[in-house]
């Protein structure tokens, strides 16, 4: 059996919207950005969770990595409870889990060169003897994210390099203090094309390498086949189909996995499909639809639907759907 | 994609220093003001050298002296107590300059202290400093100031800690808003992500954005404090023991320099304040522009006249019937970059588009696809501009038409979907209004309700319920905006409607969605339309004719389906494998290695020899011809001579 790194039971984050006034009084409206989480990953697994705006995948990730306070649920992290830690457990604890940014762009400090930026970790945590140690760290990660050699990038600024080359060093910050979960979030989503393949394959090979795992956040279903082990498909807070990555890729069990399986673009003219394609957009996490939350865009919900909140089903050993019209295997 | 002629700093080192002082210098006022500012300090620090008279001492005056005028013995006059006034004024800048450096640093290290804690911790922390603030502003700063000296011993000390400790509200107010702005910036998440404290994150992040604006706020600070100094002064309030020009102001004032018509009295304590508040002034304005990179002046300079190079049309472009809309034979458009150097973005691109056709225009960023589009509808930015080729709509030359005629084509022809102009819409004015805006540019004549049922009708055709006409574009959704778009696109029934990148950063449900719409929208209305996208999925699933960019040329041009399955040229192979294929999840991505070439760098040869693994020694030197390998199927690569 592999060794489980990460375990998330019953995650839930709220928010308040508004709150009773003091003078007018009404009603305190939460959203539900997620509302009831669980999923393990073991160590060197890739994880990917697919949803659209709105579903709470980056305020799960935010509080994965105990930015935001949990409302209810916990994270174990190695077996230890991290929703107890305090400062200083925090701190060691963001030392074993790091997160990569959507936006390379947005997500490094324009005034910083490039060793400022991947040293900065090491600064922090107090790692690395002296400046030069520090820099040898920084030239071993930076070497490790594809830049090579990594000298040559060591005194330059952030918008001297490409989307892609940033997006290499955001990495290479991360990697430098040896981490053992990365965190993607759409690290690939504002890069043209021809450079996502570069990031994805990347991670890959970290992982193979390190054996680090990696929990890699996307809305598109299409870039995640070639490298997750597992997807979790999540709808409005809650993961509603999770399974192995081929499963779900070919015998997706819940509507709305073939919906987003249905619309990614084949870049094949002679295999256009018939597209699913969802009225509206994902509801607002404040007024959650009663019953099963993806009713009122499923293109095959019945009366039952409205009422009953599915729980998972098995439909094999380790592909779990939460949907009425699901039998279990 | 921006218009992509990129002009990074040059690689060349440089301290931080010699950079600022490259860009400051162009601003002549600042360096007046400078030049201004250590005039006066150096007649501050060598005064005792400068001053012919020492104004301390009252040894040989006598009383014939008092408001002399200007003499050859005392070049600016005397005063009152018929001392010199060019050693007054001399000695004058000594307590003048002291009290607006020290008030105006006191005041900056409290503002800014103020203005960072409560921008970056937020909160109740924010609303007390913020609260306090407001207080501190509303008070009139002058009128404390006289109650607070009148009561404690008028020295210098306490004229410059009054003024400092007054002289902050300004500065912390605008720091603030700095720090909001820095703070939300993902890489200050990213440290935080990284587990740094607030400490670090102040330091490393957050000061040295904030930093700049304190030094431009530092010299208007210090113009205030001696505004304000001179102005206690004047008041009686100052230091008696001591000179300054406010001093001066007063005595001249106050013991007749009016009456007795002693003008050099007051117009010399006067001039001193003026120069120093005007350096001070000129030289905050050459460091905003040299710290605030908005009001730098664009790098690309406006191109006058343009003249036309004969295009040279090779034989075999398409013959297509029915004549196509709109033909594009060899264009080309180049950016200036300086007085006698111009980037080429686009370099003789033909292409042809039919009745209800779509055709997908594809590359990576900054390869041209934006500047073409721009170019049809002449909408280049001033630095750009159209060096060659031909543009034919519907029998017009779009080239050769008068401004005037070419507001006409556009909207009503031609429209276009700017990339990311969902986010464009005027927050402050309903959609409907907005929508309504549209159709009036080109039709002033219409009345109200053809109006209202003009709009009803557009936004219906794009799939927004009427009845949310009169909401407002932050309560509609990024798919709901981008649907009142392309609603406002369609205004003038356009033949023609460009979309650039309409789905890029939308979900890929809602994708799907505008997708959708647009596809039927073609079907309903006969539109022809022209896809600008970097997503190869997209084109495949919905265009007819697909043109891959490169560099600014043409690589590749033909059907959806010839490039799909014969593509032909090598940077279409790649952008091909580069794409996820869900139809065949186990095959491995593969990635282009490089980049695409700089507009104002491009290789002499084929642009994409430098990154093509097939390269032979002839892409090196050469642009390969567009030729047309079969049936509208154009390719421009030397390969294909060699097989």
């Amino acid at each position: 059996m592999t060794e489980t790194i990460l375990e998330v039971i019953s995650l839930k984050k709220t928010f308040t919207a508004d709150k009773p006034s003091l003078i007018f009084g009404g009603k305190e409206r939460l959203v539900h950005a997620i509302d009831g989480i669980d999923f393990t990953l073991a160590r060197g697994e890739v994880l990917a969770l697919v949803g659209e705006s709105g579903c709470g995948k980056s305020t799960l990730a935010l509080t994965l990595m105990g930015l935001e306070k949990p409302s209810g649920g916990r994270i174990l992290f190695d077996g230890k409870e991290v929703t107890t830690f305090n400062n200083a457990g925090l701190k060691e604890y963001r030392k074993r889990i790091q997160m990569i940014f959507q936006d390379p762009y947005e997500s490094l400090n324009p005034t910083q060169s490039i060793e400022e930026i991947v040293t900065e970790p090491l600064l922090v945590h107090g790692l690395g003897r002296n400046k030069e140690e520090r820099r040898r760290l920084a030239i071993r990660a930076l070497e490790d994210s594809g830049l090579k050699p990594a000298e040559v990038y060591l005194e330059r600024f952030p918008h001297q390099l490409s989307g892609g080359q940033r997006q290499r060093v955001v990495i290479a910050g991360a990697l430098v203090l040896e981490p053992r979960l990365l965190l993607a979030d759409e690290p690939v989503s504002m890069l043209d094309v021809s450079i996502r393949a570069e990031i994805i394959n990347l991670l890959a090979e970290l992982r193979q390498s390190r054996q680090i795992s990696v929990i890699f956040i996307t809305h598109d279903l299409g870039t995640v086949g070639y490298f997750a082990d597992r997807i979790a498909v999540m709808y409005l807070g809650r993961i509603v189909e999770i399974g192995p990555t081929h499963e779900i890729l070919e015998f997706p069990g819940h509507p709305y996995t073939k919906a987003l399986l249905s619309v990614i673009p084949v870049p094949n003219p002679r295999l256009r499909r018939k597209r699913i394609i969802l009225k509206g957009e994902t509801p607002n996490p404040i007024d959650i639809p009663s019953g099963c939350r993806f009713h009122p865009r499923c293109p095959v919900a019945v009366e039952a639907c409205r009422v009953t909140d599915p729980t998972f089903v098995n439909v094999s050993k380790n592909h779990l759907v939460a949907c009425l019209s699901v039998s279990p295997a | 994609m921006a218009i992509s002629v990129t002009l990074e700093t040059l690689p060349a080192k440089r301290t931080p220093f010699q950079n600022f002082w490259r860009t400051f210098r162009k601003n002549k006022m600042g360096v007046i003001g400078l030049v201004f500012l250590v005039l006066i300090i150096l007649v501050a620090i060598f005064a005792p050298w400068i001053a012919p008279y020492d104004p301390y001492s009252s040894v040989g005056i006598s009383a014939k002296d008092v408001y002399q005028p200007p003499s050859p013995e005392h070049p600016l006059g005397t005063d009152d107590a018929g001392k010199d006034e060019l050693s007054l004024f001399v000695y004058g800048s000594r307590v003048s300059l002291t009290v607006g450096f020290f008030a105006s640093f006191i005041a900056i290290a409290i503002g800014g202290s103020v203005g960072i804690s409560a921008g970056y911790f937020g909160g109740r922390t924010e609303t007390i400093l913020m609260r306090f603030n407001d207080i501190m502003l509303v008070i009139p700063d002058l009128a404390l100031m006289v109650v607070i000296i009148a009561l404690t011993k008028p020295s210098l000390w306490n004229i410059i800690l009054v003024i400092g400790l007054l002289g902050w509200t300004f500065t912390s107010r605008i720091v603030r808003s700095q720090t909001l702005a820095v703070k939300s910036k993902k890489y200050v998440l990213r440290a935080r992500a990284i587990g740094a404290g607030s400490w670090h994150i102040v330091n490393n992040h957050i000061l040295p954005l904030v930093l700049p604006l304190l030094v431009v706020n530092a010299v208007l600070v210090i113009s205030i404090s001696i505004l304000n100094e001179s102005a206690l002064s004047f008041l009686g309030l100052g230091d008696p023991t001591l000179i300054s020009w406010g001093q001066m102001l007063n005595y001249a004032f106050a013991r007749g320099a009016m009456s007795s018509g002693a003008w050099w009295a007051l117009v010399v304590p006067g001039f001193g304040i003026v120069w120093v508040v005007l350096a001070l002034t000129l030289l905050g304005q050459g460091l905003e522009q040299v710290f605030n990179p908005r009001l730098e002046t664009h790098h690309l300079t406006a191109r006058k006249k343009t003249s036309f190079p004969e295009p040279a049309v090779p034989s075999g472009r398409p013959q297509l019937s029915p004549p196509p809309l709109l033909t594009v034979r060899n264009l080309s458009i180049e950016y200036k970059i300086s007085e006698n150097s111009a980037a080429r973005a686009v370099d003789n691109v033909s292409l042809t588009l039919r009745k209800g056709e779509m055709l997908g225009l594809v590359g990576e960023s900054g390869c041209g696809k934006t500047t073409l589009m721009l170019g049809l509808l002449r909408l280049l930015p001033a630095a750009g501009s159209i060096v060659g080729g031909s543009i034919d709509f519907d029998g017009h030359d779009l080239i050769s038409l008068s401004d005037a005629e070419m507001m006409d084509v556009r909207w009503k022809g031609i429209s276009i979907i700017f990339q990311g102009a969902m986010n464009a819409l005027n927050p402050v004015r309903t959609v409907g209004d907005q929508v309504a805006e549209a159709i009036k540019q080109h039709d002033s004549n219409i009345s109200g309700d053809a109006m209202a049922s003009q709009v009803a009708e557009l936004l219906d055709l794009v799939g927004i319920a009427p009845e949310r006409k009169d909401d407002f574009p932050h309560q509609y959704s990024g798919g709901m905006r981008q649907r009142a778009m392309i609603a406002m696109a369609l205004a003038c029934d356009p033949q023609i409607v460009i979309a650039d990148e309409p789905t890029t950063a939308l979900d890929v449900m809602i994708q799907a969605q505008i997708l959708e719409l647009l596809s039927s929208l073609r079907e309903r209305l006969g539109l022809s339309i022209i896809l600008v996208t970097h997503d190869l999925g997209v084109v495949a699933e919905m265009c007819d004719s697909v043109l891959v960019m490169y560099g600014g040329v043409l690589a590749e041009y033909a059907s959806v389906d010839q490039v799909y399955n014969s593509p032909q040229h090598p940077y279409t192979r790649e952008l091909l494998k580069a794409f996820p294929n869900l139809a065949n999840p186990e095959k491995k991505l593969s990635s282009i290695p490089g980049y695409p070439p700089r507009l104002d760098n491009l290789p002499a040869g084929c642009r994409f020899a430098p990154r093509c693994t097939l390269a032979i020694e002839r892409c090196e030197l050469e642009l390969p011809e567009i030729k047309e390998i079969s049936e509208k199927h154009y390719v421009g690569c030397h390969l294909l001579d060699v097989s």
